[in-house]
């Protein structure tokens, strides 16, 4: 049980194309405590998804800073960010990114196979993180013999299955109907009330939105609002 | 927008792999094309060979033995009114070396009346055939030989018999053999051999091989029995083969490389139309969904099927291009005949492998291109457009 | 290697006609080299038994080979002068061995007798066994004036040389002589030939000349100065060793390996962009599979790694696969193969096989085969942008 704080100082980021500068973050600052659970909304193109790229050490700010607990993105190299995201980072894509032809156990297990680990303990915490997502049934099940939402569940057992500090999710529930969609949420709620992860999810979602304690609205590069508030748990 | 225009814009939608399938293509093809020749030229001597209505006879335990040169009128006594037999040309092994040279020419010593008409394919003109009578010291020799060794019409050469009693002896070159089924030969006059043999103490006159020019097919079957016939049971026994059985001795022995380039023409087809195939099921499987819209959106069936088909014939065409047309001019400029490997050195690029060629890849482009083809034909617009790329 | 062979196994597998496709294309290059490796192998193995450089051939000067080297007795007697030559224990005579050498055409197995081939006759004296140590017979070595032996290898590959059966040699092919054994040779080129003895065979031939004088030389002694004698003004012949004389009739065999070898290269070019291809087909259908792999901790190292094992382990399927065809064309279709001596218009007989070398030279070639084709893709996916291929729809 670990979690980590994240503090974000004057960030910014630009893409180019044909040589135009396309800034999409433009000096941000943020602020999050260790076990937050922060919701980030904000239109589509507004940079929530570089944003999220940016904690989980997949790409480089282009000036300001990044520290994730004890880490300091801006200043690794991309080798060393790499190392520091299997450990610390655990993410969860809109699009579940399963491997095809692997089980659902083979893919909870991907990640550990960059730990020295015997294969027991490996089997030990596959079982334990399809345990926590409720998937111990579904383990031998290929991706295709899943459903949307049991897919988003082996993703999470895979990012919270090295035990990360920070678990970062990028519209986890786009592509989920409303039921399932709770049901993912749900667990994401666990994640960070039983485990105490910091969680950072990325959602268009209202009802997503007000089960953070925190909700960031992003829009064209800066943060319009920032309102802290009571999770209305399970409501 | 035309047919063309699509095939063109698929091609350069994916550079990489039309770049890569078309060198995995040519490659090989390069390899097909050279191997077609081999066996054209090699098919192409054989007919003319056979078209010489030669029988070769010679002793039946070896080459090696002579036969005694009286053999040559026993053979013509066979049919005395020349109905079946037109000549009979008596040769006997020299296997000369040019003088500090390592390679063994096939040189062969032969009868000077009646070689211009049974080897009629070494082509000599009425000047030629005079020339030969007149000149004691006569040679013809195939272009290859001449080639290696710069001679031309007129030149004095010398060559070392490897054979005993290791006769030295100086010719006059009278005529270059052009034809690719002589390119590898050196004939000269049995007479003057025996001679040099008589003043050099040996005199033994004798051939390896008697050739004996038919009137016809028929004609060759049945000297072909009779000369066996005539001498079994002695101890000159005969055995008298088709020049084409004759021959496959000699590329039997020197590794069957037409063999191998048989086989390995074979191989080469299957390759690329492994390789087609391949980029083709990629490529259809890439665009099943683009295929799909088109159709949705009105294309005939037929069109689509055009599409896809003619994407594979175009690249199977890139690669042949690419392929043959570098390996046919290779061999034009650096003719394989001067390693002067017997097998190979017939080896020319015809059109006729060339076209061979290209025919097979077309072919190969039609088949790899058809499977998918087919199942554009029955590709289910909405199931197309659901399924996820 | 991060990921298991398992995950790269049932990838590659994902894509069953292209997988497939590929394999086969590689398999047919691996059979062609099976094939070729075990000719060469076959041909290496023979004429390097031949190469014994403690064995001296005599011949004639001016000739090229045994086949048409013409020795007299007289000169043969010449050769006794030679002090360097090794003295056999038992008799104290020299060890030289005067052979002659004729052939006799005999149908090949192989196609069924439909083609014959030249296969050398050597007349042999009992000093014959004692020069050429590789060869080894079990029978009386005082052959019998109408008695033949056979080499192994030439009883296998041609028609009518069974124990018990006659052939009929001598000028004009009248002369029967029985076969009365096999010898063997350690596969080397004596194995392809027939033995009889000397006077009769001579006798046979209507022949008063050697062909040929091999000679044993003795401890110590120096094979260019034994040479230098034999070609010197005493003697006036010429010669090599053993090792030398076959390299020189290798002639055409190194020709057709060329060729053989050349083509099998091409082909292995072939199949390093066929798998080129497939690998960048590969990659581009699993773009966002490796942007996860990236993004949950795997380096673009790994990856690399991962896509090269995975066309190492398709070219190695492959490579299998070409292995058995080759190994059961061999088996089926033939493996026997027989070429002239560049000079001597004798066959050589010799048997292709797989063996473990072969099968393990074809698969390091299919490896490099397969690192070579997946090198650029694999670039490809581990320098991929992950945020970009994120964002991909
Ligand atoms: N590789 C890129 N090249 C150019 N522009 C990009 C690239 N990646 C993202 N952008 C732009 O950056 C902006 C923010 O994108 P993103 O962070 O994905 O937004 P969101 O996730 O909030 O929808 C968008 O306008 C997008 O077009
Ligand atoms: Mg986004």
């Amino acid at each position: 049980m670990s979690a980590a704080d994240i503090e974000l100082r004057e960030v910014r980021k630009s893409y180019y194309k044909d040589r135009l500068e396309i800034p999409v973050l433009q000096g941000l600052d943020l602020e999050i405590e260790a076990g937050e659970y922060v919701a980030l909304m904000g239109p589509s193109g507004s940079g929530k998804s570089t944003l999220l790229h940016l904690l989980a050490g997949l790409d480089r700010p282009d000036g300001g800073s990044v520290r994730v607990g004890e880490a300091h993105l801006e200043s690794m190299s991309e080798r060393e960010r790499t190392r520091w995201r299997s450990r610390h980072i655990g993410f969860v894509f809109q699009m579940y990114y399963l491997v095809p032809v692997l089980t659902a156990q083979q893919n909870v297990e991907l990640p550990l196979l960059l730990f020295r680990m015997s294969s027991a303990e490996r089997r030990e915490r596959v079982g334990t993180a399809l345990d926590v997502v409720g998937l111990t049934d579904r383990a031998d099940h290929r991706p295709n013999q899943l459903s949307g939402g049991e897919e988003q569940r082996v993703a999470i057992a895979r990012a919270i299955v090295t035990d990360p500090d920070v678990i970062l999710a990028d519209e986890p529930t786009g592509d989920l109907d409303a039921k399932t969609s709770s049901e993912i949420l749900d667990l994401l709620q666990l994640l960070n009330s039983e485990f105490g992860k910091t969680i950072v999810i990325v959602t268009h979602d209202q009802r997503a939105a007000d089960r953070a304690r925190r909700l960031l609205h992003l829009d064209k590069g800066v943060f319009e609002r920032d309102e802290a508030r009571q999770a209305s748990s399970a409501s | 927008m035309t047919l063309g225009y699509i095939l063109m814009q698929n091609l350069r939608r994916n550079p990489s792999r039309t770049a890569l399938t078309v060198v995995a293509f040519a490659l090989p093809m390069a390899i097909f094309v050279a191997a077609i020749s081999c066996v054209v030229a090699l098919k192409e001597i054989g007919e003319s060979n056979a078209k010489q209505l030669r029988l070769a006879v010679h002793d039946k335990t070896t080459l090696t033995n002579g036969l005694p040169e009286r053999k040559r009128r026993e053979i013509e006594a066979l049919d005395p009114d020349r109905k079946r037999l037109r000549a009979v040309c008596g040769m006997r092994w020299f296997g000369g070396r040019v003088p500090d040279e390592q390679n063994t020419l096939t040189s062969l010593a032969a009868d000077v009346d009646t070689f211009p008409v049974v080897y009629s394919d070494a082509g000599m003109t009425e000047t030629d055939v005079e020339a030969w009578e007149r000149e004691r010291r006569a040679c013809v020799v195939g272009r290859a030989i001449a080639e290696q060794y710069e001679w031309s019409v007129g030149d004095r050469v010398e060559l070392h018999s490897t054979v005993p009693p290791y006769l030295a002896l100086e010719f006059r070159v009278v005529k270059i053999m052009t034809n690719p089924s002589v390119a590898n030969y050196f004939f000269f006059r049995r007479g003057y051999l025996e001679e040099s043999l008589k003043e050099a103490g040996s005199e033994n006159p004798i051939c390896n091989v008697f050739w004996v020019k038919c009137h016809s097919v028929e004609d060759l079957r049945w000297l072909q029995v009779e000369i066996d016939r005539l001498f079994a049971g002695t101890s000159e026994a005969t055995k008298t083969e088709d020049e084409s059985v004759f021959k496959s001795r000699f590329t039997q022995a020197m590794g069957d490389l037409p063999g191998l380039m048989e086989a390995m023409a074979v191989v080469v087809v299957v390759i690329i139309a492994l390789v087609a195939g391949n980029t083709m099921m990629m490529s259809f499987r890439e665009r099943t969904r683009e295929l799909a819209v088109f159709k949705a959106i009105g294309f005939a069936s037929g069109r689509i099927f055009a599409i896809v088909l003619g994407e594979s014939v175009l690249l199977s065409l890139m690669g042949a291009l690419i392929g043959i047309v570098p390996t046919a001019a290779i061999l034009l400029v650096f003719p394989v005949r001067r390693l002067n490997y017997g097998p190979i050195s017939s080896l020319e690029v015809s059109s006729d492998a060339i076209i061979a060629s290209f025919a097979i890849a077309l072919t190969v482009g039609l088949v790899s291109g058809l499977w998918p083809a087919i199942q554009s034909l029955r590709l289910q617009t909405t199931d197309a457009l659901r399924r996820v790329a | 290697m991060a990921l298991p062979l398992r995950y790269h196994w049932l990838s590659l597998f994902a894509r069953k006609t292209t997988t497939l496709l590929t394999i086969l294309v590689i398999a047919a290059v691996v059979g062609v080299f099976g094939w070729m490796m075990g000719f060469h192998a076959a041909l290496r193995d023979s004429l390097s038994v031949a190469g014994d450089s403690r064995k001296l051939i005599v011949i004639k000067r001016g000739s090229t080979a045994e086949s048409n080297s013409a020795v007299s007795p007289e000169e043969f007697n010449r050769l006794h002068q030679l002090s360097d030559v090794q003295v056999d224990p038992e008799t104290g005579e020299r060890l030289i061995s005067p052979e002659m050498l004729v052939q006799v055409s005999l149908p090949r197995l192989r196609d069924g007798g439909a083609t014959f081939a030249n296969v050398a006759v050597r007349g042999v004296t009992k000093s014959a066994f004692k020069v050429h140590q590789n060869v080894s017979f079990a029978g009386n070595r005082t052959l019998g004036s109408r008695e033949v032996i056979v080499g192994r290898a030439a009883a296998e590959q041609f028609g009518g040389l069974e124990i018990g059966e006659t052939i009929n040699l001598g000028h004009g092919g009248i002369r029967p002589y029985e076969i009365t054994g096999y010898f063997s040779a350690d596969g080397g080129p004596m194995e392809s030939e027939i033995w009889g003895d000397l006077h009769s065979l001579m006798n046979s031939y209507n022949r008063s000349r050697y062909s040929s004088a091999s000679l044993r030389l003795g401890d110590g002694a120096d094979a260019k100065s034994v040479l230098e004698r034999i070609e010197g003004p005493a003697i006036q012949l010429t010669g090599a060793t053993e090792t030398d004389y076959w390299d020189g009739q290798a002639k055409w065999i190194r020709i057709y390996i060329g060729i053989a070898g050349g083509l099998v290269a091409v082909m292995s070019l072939a199949a390093v962009f066929s798998i080129a291809n497939t690998m960048y087909s590969m990659v581009a259908g699993r773009t966002r599979e490796v942007a996860m792999l990236r993004t949950i901790g795997y380096s673009g190292g790994q990856v690399l790694w991962g896509f090269v094992i995975e066309s190492v382990l398709l070219s190695l399927i492959g490579g299998v696969l070409g292995c058995l065809a080759c190994g059961a064309w061999l088996s089926l279709v033939g493996n026997t193969k027989d070429m002239f001596g560049a000079t001597t218009f004798t066959t050589l007989a010799f048997k292709i096989s797989m063996n473990w070398r072969i099968v393990l030279a074809s698969l390091i070639l299919v490896s490099v085969v397969g690192v070579c084709g997946a090198l650029l893709p694999a670039v490809r996916a581990a320098r991929l942008e992950i945020v970009a291929a994120l964002r991909e729809p």
